[in-house]
């Protein structure tokens, strides 16, 4: 390419510095809300792999049972049939200290001894054969003794020798800290940060845990002879011990969150599209606005493929500049999103802890490529048309006009195709997530792609009536939309979209929120709800002891106790959580069914002959009323039919839920995650809640005891949370399409100086100019609000209704709220009025002569 | 630690690759952008140089210094003690080590095994953390570690297998036991139908490789040093006790590569308890068992040290008819005649070997049957069949036995 | 626009084209240029028949043979006064010394030496197109079209500049092809074709 024609186009983005500044801006943000968002979800997921890793080792395979784990007479009974086959027996569990407020920890008991093949990390240092172990000696024979890694113990300010108490139960083990880990890497680091290792006999003794494990660790070799140790292994395990890969459990963990982050890098992404349309903006303004330095070029003898080139170039100028400052947004902005997206795993999910942001330089390539690359596709339209401008002088503008009437037209044209393409993808019977955002993404293309010719239908129809409420300068400016669409087409376009996403995203967050708040007040019935305030109940850990449940049930003022107690096992051949229920009538018809009809139900229920799914899992199984389940206990496989299906809003997971005399008969585990408390009529609330601490106290137990209104509030407080994230989201997408607005102004302003010139030559006050500028951007911001609601409530309905489906599995009641409505039409005006305000005020500034001057 | 070091370089191995490929990254960045091709480069050079790896952990671990285990309230071996059987042949915790020591040599037994040799080592070592038993409610609660080693050397073939087994003492994974007769870790394992050994039975097994032998009476208990008292270094209670049953008969079969080999030949056992043995300046021992074809046996050990003042030295000399009295060690020579360096860990160890006892008229030539008879394991060292020619009360001698060598 | 025209213009010679407004003597001109296509016939310049030739080869014969000065000047905004002399001999491929020194020399001749780093919009209007009359003879083309290049210059600067385009191109010895409203040209030119309704009338030429 020339080089003379280069330092043209550099000098041309150089002397309009605001579109191209905006142009930059737009390809920035795009970039840095796609990277930040995917660098803050890689950085969770790193977190969660490292501290897999540190748990898994490098073990291949896993031998584990439900909650309450197994006995330890099957490690001695498997390690006598397979002496050579190293395993290392585990005791996990999730603990909380008052030592360290705010965190959980990964309680890990294990066996130093069986360490070196798996966790070289905690096998004793084995300086001399004749005293192994000896480094150990204090980890070994002190009850209590834990490690931890430096860099805990340092935050914790814990040193050798210095005590940390688990919160776990009242009265329960004191751990001490007798050394430290030092992590020899950043990774190891982040693996380590939240694990508290410790002898098996100690892990056993603090958690309560006599007798059992949680977890064998193996190391089977790779290829047939693993495949053939694996299957000896399955045939000599009783029922309720399970074989699995190690790579399973991460996985099945990656699993469970991949909805939720593919659902924000959906999001983020949008927000590059948004950013696309104002690239493809700028690059079309500075196409049009170049036509006659182009023909003349093109008299000049510069080839087709040479300008396409040039204006390719200058995008990728941009695009380039643009990406770079997006990665460094982007990285920034992720330290302060990785929290929020922490935070939202750890409410939803899993226990997890994200200190540091992770530079993927994947992610950071990609943003790149993506930023680039958008900008060079967006760039091609405007790149195209600078090709085909005929090697003349002078170009007319009606001309121009006219092809851009003519592409508002196609657009139209592609648009309905990809409304109706969108749709035939959604009417696909998948359950595929990515289909479903690919889907969305086409049919938003689409209803982008309608709006300018939408606006010039408007521009047509309000013409005569605008005329007549406003007189002429009425007529002018909203004609003016139409004639002027080759620069406002996108802008329309994108400010269209933005706004519909935002009225989408707030339907959505509003029928969410509805949907649960109706919810929970149906299921919370009792008075009082108690737990023990901990986590991990799962895994054995955080529950209310068999005795304190005992002592509860007799105080006075309680009329009848329900409890709930989430365990896991293997159900279908699948981790699944089940919920053992004790319920009376009240509690019972307090479900809200999604299929069954309770009344039939409910005997059936009760005496352990069915058992009840709850939406999600029943919605990711496919299975319905009338299927029969295999669930793993240990007393054997139980074959059970479904009798219904529930509403459960409170994890994406699902459960299983089953009768507690049910439950009892086949599993050994006692006590209960949660009771719900009914109190007698009359019975005082805070005189019971004293009474039930009281008991529990007695019993050697601490519990949070909450009314339901507590309950249902934190709940939602919850929610809110987990929602911030895409607010964020939203604001930023909005951010782009004011960019797009504000810059398609500031080209018309460029264009429309001399027509203006001629105005305030006829007698145009600058106040009127002012007022016919800010009244056509009005017209636009209203058209492009209007435009957007129904967009957004189809989109709306597509996020609920699909999107949400196959992410989560929850059937969710469309509401639409007429705030957000009438919210979305202030928003486009606001942005785009706001977005007039500067343009206005340059125009009415012009000085006549000048203008006219210039031509 | 080995294992973590290694860990570590794998983790700075990817580091330096990472920061090979954001050098890249930089080094292309102010390149304008002229051409389509630079621009690809661009983009997929740090895709193909940056593959994501997983997360691998690595740490260093300590524990303090003030609190890990020392011999505070063990017991130490300050004087010579009545030995006691059949509870002598079981655990001593209130000491903090001990083991049970099994070697032997054998030879095929009929056609087609007639003459191959084979060499074997059985070892329990048990290590006490703490004196006394820890009172918990855990029954993994335990102050006793068990290592057992499993070695075997096919002379023919010249292949030489060890393997190492770790336990702590619970749940009857790992033991040791006086009567009946057991000291085992897992399925391996040296057992009696009673007290008395022997009769003995060994078994170990793994990957292909394994020895079931039964050991009969042979020559009656040897006790060491003074009375059974071996004293290690010049501090007192730097001492163990030790007993030998020096010359047991073992009959039964060796596998390997999943072949049953009937053998016979002679066993060894070394069994001893401390507390602590080894003084300052003392960095390794040189171990030594004969069995000689006219029913004589022999034991000698070198601790050898910085000092000559470290250096101690002892010996016992078991007659044919079992009565045994320790050796004159005036003007003993142990000399390094040749050296082998161990291709695994290129540690160099005296390959073969002088010992001259002149007021014994001893002068004998000990040669390994195999020169790699290293048992790499956790606890790095030489342990391997041997066999000697030479003199002895000035005539001609040979015989078989174990050569030990620690501290290289 | 235009109907059967025909005539041929020998090398070295000043042709002017008159013609009111409308009457095709821009797409005459574009035509020459290779810039427009006649629906039928041939436009042969340098012996090159140029709808003959497609986009591209119309594109390349621009660049190396014509040379055109245009009433708005279109000067490249964004390049300086040497950049915009310059642009013509680096599409061409031809930035060697002499070429550019030679260019330079242009440059001087139209006494604009000084003024070589400025860019177009400190240049007053006969600047300007006395920067464009240099720029299009600075790749040395065989053809130079002129669309009514005084047409935005008042009198006397519109005299310079054509005065300094006749001088130039004849001491060049090139083809320059002319469309202007003023008599003035008409008076310097060798031959002069008249457009009107469509058709070419030469007039009879004025003694030289």
């Amino acid at each position: 390419m020339s080089r003379l024609l280069a330092r043209s186009g550099r000098r041309y983005l150089a002397r309009h510095p605001w579109a191209s500044g905006l142009a930059v801006l737009g390809v920035a943000l795009g970039v840095a809300v796609y990277v930040a968002i995917s660098l803050a979800n890689g950085s969770a997921r790193r977190a969660f792999d490292l501290s897999i890793s540190a748990v898994t080792g490098r073990a291949t395979h896993q031998l584990a049972a439900g909650s309450e784990g197994f006995p330890e007479g099957e490690l001695v009974r498997l390690r006598r049939l397979f002496p050579s086959l190293p395993m290392a027996p585990l005791i996990e569990a999730r603990v909380t200290s008052p030592t360290a407020p705010g965190r959980v920890l990964l309680l890990l008991g294990v066996d130093p001894l069986a360490e070196a093949p798996f966790r070289p990390f905690l096998a004793p240092g084995q300086a001399s054969a004749r005293d192994a172990g000896l480094d150990f000696a204090a980890f070994l024979t002190r009850p209590g003794a834990a490690l931890l890694a430096a860099d805990t113990a340092a935050e914790l300010g814990l040193a050798a020798g210095e005590a940390l108490p688990l919160g776990r139960d009242a009265g329960s083990a004191e751990l001490t800290l007798v050394g430290t880990l030092a992590p020899t890497d950043a990774a190891s680091r982040a693996a380590l940060a939240d694990l508290v290792v410790v002898d098996l006999a100690t892990a056993q003794e603090s958690l309560d845990r006599l007798g059992r494990l949680s977890r064998i660790d193996l190391l089977l070799p790779p290829g047939e002879a693993g495949a053939e140790a694996a299957a000896r292994l399955a045939a000599a395990l009783p029922p309720g011990l399970s074989l699995t890969p190690a790579a399973a459990r991460a996985a099945s963990l990656d699993e469970m969150t991949r909805a939720f982050r593919l659902n924000l890098t959906a999001l983020s992404l949008l927000a590059l599209l948004c950013g696309a349309f104002l690239i493809a903006n700028t690059l079309l303004f500075t196409v049009v606005e170049r036509r006659e330095v182009f023909g003349a070029l093109r008299a000049l003898g510069v080839t087709r493929g040479e300008l396409l080139r040039q204006v390719l170039a200058e995008a990728a100028l941009i695009g380039g500049v643009g990406s770079l400052l997006g990665l460094l947004l982007g990285t920034a902005a992720s330290r302060a999103l990785v929290g929020l997206v922490a935070r939202t795993v750890n409410d939803l999910y899993f226990a997890l802890s994200v200190r540091e942001v992770n530079l993927d330089p994947l992610v950071l390539t990609v943003g790149l490529a993506l930023g680039l690359g958008t900008t060079l596709v967006a760039a091609l339209p405007p790149a195209l048309e600078a090709t085909n401008t005929p090697p003349r002088a002078v170009m007319l503008r009606s001309l121009l006009e006219e092809k851009s009437r003519r592409a508002v037209a196609w657009a139209a044209r592609l648009g309905a195709g990809g409304i109706c393409l969108g749709a035939a993808l959604f009417a696909l019977p998948s359950k595929s997530l990515l289909l479903a955002f690919g889907a969305f993404f086409v049919l938003l293309l689409g209803c982008a792609s309608l709006a300018p010719a939408a606006t010039a239908a408007a521009s047509r129809l309000l013409a005569a009536p605008a005329g007549r409420l406003f007189g002429v300068l009425g007529r002018i400016a909203v004609r003016g939309v139409e004639t002027a669409l080759s620069r406002t087409g996108a802008a329309i376009a994108a400010l269209t979209m933005a706004v519909a996403m935002t009225v989408a995203v707030g339907i959505m967050i509003q029928s969410f929120r509805s949907t649960l708040i109706r919810w929970l007040e149906a299921v919370l019935v009792a008075d009082l709800y108690v737990s023990s305030g901990q986590p991990g109940s799962a895994d054995g850990g955080g529950r209310v002891t068999a005795a304190t449940l005992g002592a509860v049930a007799l105080l006075p003022g309680i009329d009848r106790v329900n409890t709930i107690l989430v365990a896991r096992t293997e159900v279908a051949g699948e981790t699944a959580i089940l919920h053992a229920v004790d319920l009376d009538r009240r509690g019972f018809r307090a479900f809200p069914f999604a299929a069954g009809d309770p009344s039939r139900i409910e005997a059936d229920f009760q005496a352990g002959r069915a058992v009840l799914l709850s939406e999600p899992y029943a919605w990711r199984r496919g299975l319905g009323p009338g299927d029969e389940l295999e669930i793993q206990s240990p007393t054997g496989l139980l074959r059970l039919p479904v009798a219904g299906v529930i509403y459960d809003y409170g994890s994406s997971q699902g459960a299983v839920i089953l009768a507690r005399p049910l439950f009892d008969r086949h599993w050994p585990t006692r006590g209960a995650t949660a009771l719900g408390l009914f109190l007698t009529p009359g019975a005082d609330t805070d005189a019971v809640t004293r009474g039930v601490r009281a008991a529990a106290a007695g019993a050697g137990q601490a519990l949070e005891v909450r009314p339901n209104r507590w309950i249902k509030e934190s709940s939602l407080v919850i929610f809110d949370r987990t929602f911030r994230v895409t607010a964020v989201l939203r604001l930023l997408a909005g951010a782009v399409a004011f960019l797009g607005v504000l810059q398609a102004l500031l080209a018309l302003e460029l264009e429309r100086g001399r027509e203006v010139a001629v105005l305030r030559a006829e007698g145009l006050t600058p106040k009127q100019v002012r007022w016919l500028v800010l009244g056509q951007t009005g017209f636009l911001g209203g058209v492009a609000g209007l435009l957007a609601l129904p967009v957004g409530v189809l989109m709306a309905w597509i996020m609920v209704a699909v999107i949400n489906r196959r992410s989560f599995g929850w059937t969710l009641a469309l509401e639409v709220p007429p705030a957000a409505l009438v919210q979305g039409v202030a928003l486009a005006l606001a942005a785009a009025l706001a977005a007039g305000l500067y343009p206005a005020w340059r125009m009415a500034r012009t000085r006549p002569a000048e203008a006219l001057r210039g031509e | 630690m080995g294992e973590t070091q290694r860990e570590s370089f794998g983790v700075r191995r990817h580091v330096a690759a990472f920061q090979r490929c954001k050098a890249a990254t930089c080094r292309r960045t102010p390149k304008p952008l002229t051409s389509w091709r630079s621009l690809l480069l661009f983009f997929l050079l740090p895709l193909l140089a940056c593959q994501p790896q997983p997360p691998q952990v690595s740490a260093r671990l300590s524990v303090a210094e003030a609190l890990a285990g020392d011999a505070a309230g063990f017991e130490r071996a300050l004087a010579p003690r009545p030995f006691v059987f059949p509870p002598d042949h079981g655990a001593h915790p209130s000491f903090r080590n001990e083991w049970w020591y099994f070697t032997g040599n054998l030879e095929g037994q009929g056609q087609p095994f007639a003459g191959r040799r084979f060499g074997f080592q059985l070892t329990f070592f048990r290590t006490g953390l703490a004196p006394g038993d820890p009172a918990r409610p855990s029954a993994w609660a335990t102050h006793q570690l068990w290592m057992t080693h499993f070695a075997l050397t096919d002379v023919e073939n010249r292949r030489f297998w060890a393997f190492e087994r770790f336990s702590r003492q619970a749940l009857d994974l790992a033991g040791a036991r006086a009567e009946p007769f057991r000291v085992h870790l897992l399925d391996w394992q040296a057992t009696s139908e009673g007290g008395e050994i022997p009769p003995l039975r060994l078994e170990a097994a793994q990957d292909g490789v394994a020895i079931d032998f039964q050991l009969a009476p042979g020559k009656p208990i040897v006790l060491h040093g003074e009375g059974g008292l071996s004293r290690k270094s010049a501090e007192a209670g730097n001492a163990s006790y030790y007993y030998s049953l020096p010359r047991l008969p073992a009959r039964g079969t060796v596998t390997v590569a999943g072949r049953q080999v009937p053998v016979s030949g002679l066993a060894w056992l070394d069994r001893e308890w401390s507390t602590s043995v080894l003084g300052a300046g003392q960095t390794g021992w040189d171990w030594l068992s004969l069995q000689l074809d006219d029913g004589t046996d022999l034991m000698f050990f070198e601790l050898r040290s910085t000092e000559e003042a470290g250096r101690v030295r002892s010996g016992t000399l078991v007659r044919p008819d079992g009565t045994s009295r320790p050796l004159d060690l005036t003007q003993a020579r142990w000399t390094t005649l040749d050296t082998w360096q161990s291709p695994k860990t290129g540690v160099t160890y005296p390959a073969r070997i002088r010992l001259e006892l002149p007021r014994e008229g001893l002068d004998l030539t000990i040669t390994p049957l195999l020169p790699d008879q290293e048992l790499n394991l956790a606890f790095r060292y030489w342990e391997g069949a041997i066999e000697a020619e030479g003199t002895l009360a000035s005539s001609a001698a040979r015989g078989r036995g174990y050569l030990e060598l620690t501290g290289y | 626009m235009l109907d059967e025209v025909s005539a041929t213009v020998a090398a070295g010679e000043l042709a002017v084209l008159v013609g009111r407004s409308g009457s095709g003597k821009s797409t005459l001109l574009h035509l020459a240029g290779g810039l427009d296509l006649p629906d039928a016939g041939s436009v042969v310049v340098a012996g090159q028949d140029l709808p003959r030739l497609d986009e591209e080869g119309r594109s390349l014969f621009r660049r190396r043979h014509v040379g055109f000065v245009f009433q708005f000047f279109n000067l490249i905004p964004t390049l300086t006064v040497e950049e915009n002399l310059l642009l013509p001999l680096e599409l061409a491929g031809r930035m060697s010394g002499g070429e550019i020194a030679a260019a330079l020399d242009l440059l001087a001749e139209v006494g604009l030496a000084d003024r070589r780093g400025s860019f177009p919009d400190r240049l007053s209007g006969g600047e300007q197109q006395r920067v464009a009359v240099a720029r299009a003879l600075a790749h040395d083309p065989l053809l130079v079209l002129a669309d009514e290049p005084t047409g935005n210059l008042d009198l006397d600067t519109g005299l310079e500049v054509l005065e300094l385009l006749d001088r130039l191109t004849r001491k060049a010895g090139k083809t320059l092809l002319m469309v202007t409203h003023s008599p003035e040209v008409v008076g310097l030119a060798d031959r002069v074709f008249h457009l009107a309704e469509g058709r070419l009338v030469e007039e009879t030429s004025p003694a030289p």
